[in-house]
């Protein structure tokens, strides 16, 4: 069957169907939507969608130095930050995760990705060695301070928040059959179900595994496009906040949840907390797992 | 009593594996001028680059120009590009749209073609979709629409992007 983008964009009248893609959060972010109403009013519902996407990637980036998330991570140490309710959002929902999973997930690591090159370091005060997110505070809803420097990434959960306000602006146009994709962490609402293939850890070229998604989020974690040898030792991009190891295994986690924002920070649970604490917190969320195993490299 | 597991652990040798190829049209040129520039009229502005100017714009960006991927017009409010860029195992087409004062206003991509036989080295393979004329048919069949999982970053785009800049600076904005 033919996979198109619809270059026929309106079937009958006041009836749209869209499909659009722009790099965005490092990747590919793909919009789909339907609607009844003209292709001209989706088209701009979707870049209603992207500008939110866009909106949070400059709030919230580790890259960018003029992000919100920088400046927190150069001055709140030094006196409370006042954040927009996104950045407090995303916040509050990173020291719930790192809370509920005993530090399994922990958005305080990114000193050691630095060291490894994975993460630009940018100026401000020396991380201290045992900062922690518990240093973390929210104030009054919009402000956050640090009780010691340290360096605060909001890598684990940002890009499955941005989907998840992306779902939202196209719900509120009216659209029906949504479906955003960052780079492989998505989210579908509306009536239809949408078939998810899931690639193999470490052949992405071939998929493994193909499941139906009906108004639920699906994210997946794995170290196989991060990993790489730095001055003679192997990292990647997840890194076990109670070792301080880098992911090295073939794995994959995949996790499906009601949002995007606990499908993100689930996968990184799964991945390193104790599994006792893993099956709590699925359930808490009423979440599942999927584990692709290739063979270790 | 059994509480069944929320995590199921599959070993991916023992799964039958497909390949299918994801290609994705998102928008034709026509269709993504129309979203940036509508009801305007687009004259392509030429982009023939010296060897001086060709090497500037690669030691300002550290990238490679390559001539015929990159096309330009101009409209009454800004400047429409579109562009192809290869990676390890896909090639994007993708425009971007400009004011007149040459800032970046919106950037779509047009198309996505996934390719794990390299492919992507292949010039053959890669002039079906690049400078592809108007209206061509487009050759797809491929089943899988969404995917998750080992997915590739847009760093090409954005080297692309950025090099389209400096070509505008070049070729247009100091002409």
């Amino acid at each position: 069957m033919p996979l198109q983008s619809p270059r026929v964009e309106r079937r009958d009248a006041g009836h749209a169907s869209v499909r659009r893609a722009r790099p965005l959060l490092g990747t590919r972010v793909e919009i789909g939507a339907a609607a009844s109403v003209s292709a001209a009013e989706l088209h701009r519902a979707v870049d209603a969608a992207f500008a939110t996407i866009d909106r949070i990637e400059r709030l919230m980036s580790y890259h960018d130095p003029e992000s919100e998330l920088s400046r927190l991570n150069r001055e709140a140490a030094a006196r409370p930050q006042r954040v927009h309710r996104d950045t407090g959002a995303v916040v509050r929902a990173a020291l719930e995760f790192a809370s509920l999973s005993g530090g399994a997930f922990d958005p305080c690591v990114a000193p050691w990705l630095e060291d490894w090159g994975l993460l630009p370091r940018h100026g401000g005060p020396r991380p201290a060695h045992d900062a922690s997110w518990r240093d973390v505070e929210i104030l009054d809803e919009s402000h956050v301070r640090f009780r010691r420097p340290l360096r605060l990434d909001l890598g684990g959960i940002a890009k499955g928040y941005a989907v998840d306000q992306a779902v939202q602006v196209l719900k509120q146009s009216g659209a029906r059959s949504i479906l955003v994709n960052a780079g492989g962490d998505l989210r579908v609402a509306g009536e239809q179900g949408e078939t998810i293939a899931v690639r193999s850890p470490q052949e992405p070229a071939f998929i493994v595994r193909t499941l139906v998604l009906h108004e639920a989020a699906l994210a997946t974690s794995s170290a196989c496009y991060s990993r790489r040898r730095v001055a003679g030792v192997e990292v990647s991009a997840l890194l076990d906040p109670a070792s301080r190891a880098p992911y090295l295994g073939g794995a994959s986690v995949s996790v499906r949840a009601a949002d995007c924002t606990t499908a993100d920070a689930l996968t990184k649970i799964v991945l390193f907390a104790e599994p006792r604490t893993a099956e709590r917190a699925l359930t808490a969320f009423r979440a599942q797992a999927l584990v692709l195993q290739a063979d270790s490299a | 009593m059994f509480t069944p597991s929320r995590i199921v652990f599959l070993p991916v040798a023992a799964l039958a594996a497909a390949q299918p190829v994801q290609a994705m049209v998102y928008l034709s040129l026509e269709q993504a001028q129309e979203l940036m520039f509508p009801r305007q009229t687009l004259t392509p502005a030429p982009l023939a680059l010296s060897a001086a100017e060709i090497a500037a714009v690669e030691r300002e960006t550290g990238t490679r120009y390559f001539a015929g991927a990159l096309r330009a017009w101009k409209g009454a409010d800004g400047y429409f590009f579109a562009d192809a860029v290869i990676g390890k195992h896909d090639l994007i087409r993708y425009a971007v749209g400009l004011t007149l004062e040459g800032k970046v206003r919106q950037v779509e991509i047009l198309e996505y073609r996934e390719a794990y036989g390299g492919e992507v080295r292949n010039a053959a393979w890669r002039s079906q979709f690049i400078g592809r004329a108007h209206g061509d048919p487009v050759q797809l069949g491929h089943d899988i629409r969404n995917v998750s999982g080992a997915t590739l970053s847009c760093q090409h785009v954005t080297d692309g992007i950025r090099r389209l800049l400096a070509v505008y600076a070049i070729a247009i904005a100091a002409r």
